[in-house]
């Protein structure tokens, strides 16, 4: 038994990173949100005034749900196209390896150099979306899609999941490898079809790696500010204004460290509780 | 007794590691948002030139963009161990400078007396110059006079009539006529029609004093925006979907709009490209029949308080004191110097923005002076796109947000 | 058991039918799936066609093939980018973090996914907390414990806070995995005598290749296209990542097509071929873990 607990000395490096990089910081950004600090100088103690701020007003809750309705459209989005493409190069392993790095390609640009291809494809006079759809005599389908409150949202999702699509495709087809040849083998013998094997034999092997994809993403995409930012800045009119866009805006626009620090304290935990629920219901399932 | 100690050994690493400890050069550590391959201000040549009289120093700049600047400097300048000099804002100077982090140059420099009064009062607080400033720079109408002599016009529009006269006559000949993006253009026209250069200061309203909702000026603003959509200046809610940094440039640099009101940090950019043949223009403004120049109060270098080789620092600005060097910087800008007296280094095509300078119809941008808190310029970002995207609806829905922004500044 | 015999009635029958049906249908698949994969690729594919053009030629014809080949972009932005240098030092650094992070992180991730009880629960509480921290709230107290270790401006400063920064994901990353794996195989090597080290390095270390190498890949890519924490943590200018030189090209009030892609492509070619030589090597070696 002993044997078995000095197994936690493996966990000993990291946890000294992890406490010296993130729980220090985090206790520092605490105590910051309980003051009035401009980033730089002497703070002030201000008590919970932070906090009540952010909760007595209108426009930080509707942040919170914005941020949570962006990260259920790109979670889900993503594990679904992420699942389809792992599934079909599964099947077809003569372009799995060229798919896979071509689908992961996006996300090797940076967010900045992507945010600015965007910006060119979506831009409402000469951008490349509305210009193809011209020329396709699909006029009518053009849209302004960063300047239109109603679908700038999704317009920025939408290049999330562009960029990420390799991601989960990646992490669903470590998954699949994971996943024993007989199993296949065997369904096939049945005769089962191609979308009964993935169903029944395949997606509950699969249960770690969709752990691991829709927790990662979901955190991800709470915290995702640089796509917005570049995008829209969280335009229209704060119609993609995400709860990581107004931290970012409080720190480096306003010098306000101490509300955007109580921000973060407020992301954090919610980051926390999602990621807590996330991970008990999907474990659950892996055990079912 | 362990403080002493790690200090001591500080110091002896800091000792071993200086290179000016081991009788070699000085390198001058300088942090700018300049200087880089998008905006080079004239850095490699004032680079080769400072170390060719300066044998003994070697100046290594490094380029950190503005927005990362507040990332990246702070803990520099927390942490004691801050650049040599470091390019710096005025809002920059209030928080850091404020937070006791930059030297005071003096107040006694041959330099501080020759600045633009207007500019000395802004940036001297409590009787100290954090910083020596380097450009004053001009926001207003990029024009692109191809364009305009295609719909029989040959000068820039600088009065509102004008203006309206040549948006029809463009929209006529089937040419975009205008940008008019609610990230920073459309702020540039409703700013130079809200700000009398010889009424109300900017100062009242960002202090509170007086209230946007209940100003005529600003109303009438926000009316005259009407009348260009009305002129067909622009389709209020397509401008949107621009990005006034990104975007917006692109579609003037290839012609397919005749006026864009930005900076003129942009002249070297469209400069360059051929065949396109433009002017800057100061923004029509119903106070002034020269149109208003725009005047943005720009960077300027300041030493840190803990900076390793102040002295070094100190040739560095004393460098640019100079008129010659000054120059190199400001004619790669495109930008007027802070000093009076001095030729201007402004292409030609700026000419109807220097008359206008010239003639006095000029205000400094009120967010660059930090009359107006930071605060209300994202709240004019947003809000100036909600109203061009509801055009309709009551002006006081937009002057009250800005009212309560400057409340929250407070 | 009626469905494989009526499946194998079948095939005897009908066996030339069912293969051309197969045969068909397997192209098609292919054929799909290449055409989604190049829809995707259609927004680099337009980068890099505008890094070709002048600008001129970009809002005239946005979408159109450039004219002719414009090199004049990328001879400029390869002038000013010290490009060898800079990729050389973003590839040693890149690949030093994926060692660090996924060597310290399999590690960690061994007992807290083969212990359930409640330390492991707190600990991974922990790991959970460094991921979802906001990166730029641990900017100044990084920048303050390695001023105090001496590591500002050194490769080992910057890989070592890389990987801090990754280590939760990584962490979080193995546990998943190694709690799927069967805990008989381990079993039998404890039987033989094997201490904890070896049983992890001998039975564990080999079925993570799959994960390790999507890890990787994950790492290589926020690694390679971060510039903060070089900018922060780096002043010479022989040490800095060529992320920093694409980032010499974006403005602060806008950017220029003409500039900035060139230098973007430029910047990520280098990633591409590590990812590609990188993928083939580990999947060899995820094989080979399978074989055995």
């Amino acid at each position: 038994m002993r044997a078995r607990y000095s197994l936690y000395l493996f966990t000993v490096p990291a946890l000294l990173v992890i406490g010296l990089f993130f729980v220090h910081p985090i206790i520092l950004t605490f105590d910051m949100s309980l003051t009035n600090f401009a980033g730089i100088g002497e703070a002030k103690d201000v008590g919970w005034r932070n906090y009540e701020r952010i909760f007595g007003r209108d426009r930080y809750l509707r942040e919170i749900w914005l941020t949570l309705w962006y990260t259920v459209i790109v979670v889900s989005a993503l594990t679904v196209t992420g699942l389809f493409f792992a599934a079909m190069l599964h099947r077809l392993p003569l372009i799995r390896n060229f798919s896979r790095a071509a689908l992961y390609t996006p996300a090797m640009m940076s967010f900045v150099v992507v945010g600015y291809v965007w910006q060119f494809l979506y831009s409402p006079l000469n951008g490349g979306i509305n210009v193809a759809l011209r020329d396709l005599g699909l006029g009518a389908w053009e849209q302004n899609w960063l300047g239109d409150p109603a679908i700038a949202l999704y317009s920025v999702a939408f290049t999330q999941i562009w960029m990420f699509t390799g991601f989960t495709c990646a992490i669903f087809l470590a998954g699949f490898a994971g996943i024993p040849e007989e199993i296949g083998e065997a369904g096939r013998l049945e005769g089962a079809t191609s979308w009964q094997r993935f169903r029944y034999l395949e997606l509950p092997l699969l249960g770690p790696s969709i752990t691991v994809s829709v927790m990662l993403t979901t955190i991800g995409t709470l915290k995702t500010f640089e796509l917005p930012f570049i995008l829209t800045k969280g335009g229209p009119d704060g119609a993609t204004r995400l709860l990581s866009i107004d931290i970012i805006d409080n720190l480096f626009g306003q010098y306000k460290f101490g509300f955007a620090s109580a921000l973060s304290i407020v992301m954090l935990v919610i980051v926390l509780i999602v990621a807590f629920i996330q991970n008990k219901v999907l474990r659950d399932r892996e055990q079912a | 007794m362990e403080k002493p100690m790690t200090s001591i050994l500080g110091l002896a690493l800091a000792a071993g590691l200086s290179p000016a400890a081991a009788g070699a050069q000085t390198v001058l550590d300088v942090v700018a948002w300049k200087g880089n391959e998008a905006e080079p201000a004239g850095m490699p040549e004032l680079i080769a030139k400072f170390e060719a009289e300066n044998p003994d120093i070697d100046v290594d700049l490094t380029f950190v963009a503005r927005k990362d600047v507040d990332k990246v400097i702070p803990p520099r300048l927390q942490g004691g161990n801050p650049p040599d000099v470091t390019m710096v804002d005025s809002s920059l100077v209030d928080l850091w400078g404020g937070a006791g982090f930059l030297t005071d140059l003096g107040t006694d420099s041959d330099w501080y007396g020759q600045m633009i009064p207007a500019v000395r009062d802004v940036m001297t607080s409590d009787g100290e110059i954090l910083v020596y400033p380097l450009e004053v720079i001009g926001m207003g109408n990029f024009v692109n006079m191809d364009l305009l002599a295609q719909a029989g016009i040959d000068n820039a529009p600088v009065t509102i009539d004008e203006l309206k006269s040549a948006c029809q006559a463009l929209a006529a000949e089937g040419i975009a006529p205008m940008i008019f993006a609610g990230g920073f253009p459309a702020m540039l026209y409703v700013g130079a029609n809200g700000l009398d250069p010889n009424g109300v200061s900017a100062a009242e309203y960002g202090s509170g004093e007086r209230t946007f909702v209940d100003d005529e000026n600003f109303n009438t603003s926000l009316d005259s925006v009407r009348d260009l959509v009305e002129a067909e200046c622009f389709d209020p809610k397509l401008q949107a979907g621009l990005d006034p940094w990104a975007t917006a440039p692109q579609e003037f640099r290839s012609g397919n709009v005749a006026i864009l009101p930005q900076g003129a940090w942009n002249i070297g950019n469209f400069s360059s490209v051929e065949g396109l043949n433009f002017q800057f223009a100061p923004m029509p403004s119903r106070f002034t029949e020269h149109g208003l120049a725009l005047d943005l109060v720009g960077p300027g270098w300041a030493i840190p308080r803990d900076a390793a080789n102040a002295e070094a620092a100190r040739k560095w600005i004393d460098f640019f004191t100079e008129e010659e060097n000054l120059n190199v910087f400001l004619e790669a800008e495109g930008a007027y110097s802070p000093f009076t007296g001095g030729v201007s280094t402004m292409p030609d095509l700026a000419e109807p923005y220097t008359a206008a300078r010239d003639a006095g119809s000029l205000i400094l941008w009120p967010f660059s002076t930090l009359e107006f808190p930071k605060i209300l310029q994202s709240e004019w970002e947003d809000s100036i796109t909600g109203f061009l995207l509801n055009i309709d609806a009551d002006n006081e829905e937009t002057l009250e947000r800005w009212d309560y922004a400057v409340e929250d500044s407070m | 058991m009626s469905l494989s015999e009526t499946a194998t009635a079948h095939s005897a029958t009908s066996l030339d039918w069912d293969l051309i049906r197969r045969r068909g249908k397997s192209v098609f698949a292919h054929g799909i799936v290449l055409g989604l994969v190049g829809v995707m690729l259609l927004p680099l594919i337009y980068m890099v066609m505008m890094s070709f053009k002048t600008s001129t030629e970009i809002a005239q014809d946005p979408l159109g093939l450039p004219n002719t080949l414009y090199w004049g972009n990328y001879m400029e932005a390869l002038a000013s980018m010290g490009y060898v240098r800079s990729v050389i030092n973003s590839m040693g650094i890149t690949v030093s973090v994926i060692l660090v992070v996924v060597f310290a992180g399999a590690m960690a991730a061994y007992p807290l996914a083969r212990l359930e009880n409640r330390i492991s629960r707190v600990i991974v509480m922990v790991m959970a907390l460094g991921l979802a921290t906001p990166n730029f709230v641990t900017i100044t107290p990084i920048y303050v414990i390695f001023r105090d270790l001496g590591l500002l401006d050194s490769y080992l400063g910057i890989v070592l806070a890389f990987a801090a920064l990754k280590l939760p994901l990584a962490v979080f990353f193995y546990t998943s995995f190694i709690a799927a794996i069967p805990i008989e195989l381990e079993e039998a090597a404890r039987l033989d005598n094997c201490n904890n080290w070896q049983v992890f390095w001998h039975v564990i270390r080999p079925l993570l290749a799959p994960v390790t190498a999507t890890l990787s890949l994950f790492v290589m890519i926020m690694v390679w296209n971060d510039f903060i924490y070089p900018l922060l943590l780096l002043t010479d200018k022989d040490k800095l990542t060529v992320m920093i030189a694409v980032y010499k090209f974006v403005g602060n009030t806008g950017i220029d097509p003409t500039k900035l892609f060139p230098a973007a492509v430029l910047g990520s070619i280098p990633l591409l071929i590590m990812f590609a030589v990188f993928q083939r090597k580990i999947m060899a070696g995820a094989t080979a873990g399978a074989v055995k």
